[in-house]
């Protein structure tokens, strides 16, 4: 299948973090999830990843909240984290309005009962993508930040990229790294602008190569593209250390979560074929 | 019994309450919009012995933390009471320092930058406390032909100078 991503053995180029190793099967049954083209063949001992994969992630599905997600995040954090303060107001994005409760002595303050719903969504998205073994990537331009994200990034074994983005990264991968290049499966976005004011260019390519995308968006940013914003502020030291910190808690629940629930299945087919 | 008549009183205050809101005429629009809806909570026994006495009151503090709304936390919080922020005095601290630029953290979106003043100047050191005055909170301004603000990203304060413990005050 020309189409199918590959796990490439060598370092990928996005960050220092952690090195792949082994090229391990089990990930190329994400990109047939995906795709939907990939049957399982019955009876036969080769399958067992295949069928223990198809029942854990329809294990994950069967609750909304399998994760618990609900319990990193409250109001009282998030309002102390002073994310609801947005920009003045003549910095303000016309498509961030629905997410604004309103303009202080020109100050924007955003909706934290709004934010409270969109990251919830996020992070519980996040940890279904880490359960499934996918490859996240953190993206921030915002230097102040740059040091944390790639601490976050390396702390919960996913990658980061908080360098100046050279324009063909993900559009044109194959000729910058040669075939066989596995996309990241998730973009987390601590900050959704680059140093001019602009959106990343990191949107609108993850969108064009149907990568999911996750950002904080603060009120002088364009939400749109965005598969899963998350209306807060992205300028307060506080605010990001926070999303930094639900980001790993949630990345590293998955993981564990999904170490267990192999062992149990692997147990529980054990029993019965026993 | 007993929560038979808790349930009676509690929905008499709340209709009292509601009376209240009414009357004012909802000249306050965020605060009066929130006052049905933070009342909605289940009925509690200081709720109501409140709710019959303090009807010109705003919208009832609900007890426990949990519970607090968005709005009321914010109505509360000492960014909106302290208004404008021109000239306005608040404590800071300095969380970085470039040789003599102190960026200086008071509780804002943004921080401020000041420069080392000359006054016992090699006493500002990373976590010291210091007094501001607040200019601004946030440098932005419209350029001509721009669709949108250009902001700086940084507040301006003007450095007053340490905080005085009162130990300090003592020694004078």
């Amino acid at each position: 299948m020309a189409a199918a991503r590959l796990l490439q053995a060598a370092v990928p180029r996005f960050s220092r973090c952690r090195s792949l190793g082994k090229a391990d099967p089990r990930t190329s049954l994400l990109s047939g999830q995906l795709y939907g083209t990939l049957i399982a063949p019955e009876g036969n001992e080769a399958v067992d990843p295949n069928v223990i994969n198809d029942k854990l992630i329809t294990e994950a599905l069967k609750n909304p909240d399998f994760f618990n997600v609900k319990e990193l995040i409250s109001l009282k954090n998030l309002f102390d984290a002073r994310v609801h303060l947005g920009h003045k107001i003549g910095c303000r994005h016309r498509f961030m309005v629905p997410y604004i409760f309103g303009c202080r002595l020109d100050q924007d303050i955003i909706n934290l009962d709004q934010t409270m719903e969109h990251l919830q969504l996020a992070l519980n998205f996040t940890a279904h993508v880490a359960y499934r073994k996918g490859i996240i990537l953190f993206v921030s331009r915002n230097r102040q930040f740059s040091h944390l994200v790639e601490n976050t990034a390396r702390d919960c074994g996913e990658y980061a990229h908080t360098r100046y983005w050279h324009g063909g990264l993900l559009t044109n991968a194959h000729v910058h790294y040669g075939d066989g290049i596995r996309l990241p499966d998730l973009l987390i976005f601590l900050s959704t602008m680059n140093n001019a004011f602009e959106p990343h260019v990191a949107i609108r390519d993850a969108a064009k190569m149907h990568i999911p995308t996750v950002g904080v968006v603060d009120t002088n940013c364009n939400p749109s593209i965005i598969t899963y914003p998350i209306p807060g502020n992205d300028d307060s030291p506080s605010a990001m250390q926070l999303y930094c910190r639900l980001f790993k808690m949630t990345i590293t629940r998955a993981k564990n979560k999904r170490k267990q629930m192999e062992v149990l299945y692997r147990l529980q087919d054990k029993a019965d074929s026993s | 019994m007993a929560t038979l008549s808790w349930s009676r009183s509690a929905s008499r205050s709340r209709a009292w309450q509601l009376l209240a809101v009414a009357k004012r005429g909802c000249t306050s629009s965020q605060g009066a919009g929130d006052s049905p809806a933070t009342d909605a909570s289940p009925p509690d026994p200081e709720q109501q012995h409140r709710g019959l006495s303090d009807l010109d009151a705003g919208p009832q503090q609900v007890p426990s933390s949990n519970v607090e709304s968005f709005a009321s936390m914010l109505r509360r919080s000492p960014l909106i009471q302290m208004g404008p922020a021109k000239d306005k005095m608040v404590i800071g601290q300095i969380f970085h320092i470039v040789e003599d630029d102190l960026y200086i953290d008071f509780g804002g979106k943004f921080h401020c930058v000041c420069k080392r003043p000359e006054v016992d100047g090699e006493k500002y050191k990373r976590g010291s406390k210091v007094r501001l005055k607040l200019v601004d909170l946030e440098l932005t301004s419209r350029f001509l032909g721009a669709k949108t603000d250009t902001t700086l990203l940084e507040a301006d304060a003007v450095l007053l100078g340490l905080l005085e413990s009162r130990d300090m005050r003592r020694k004078k």
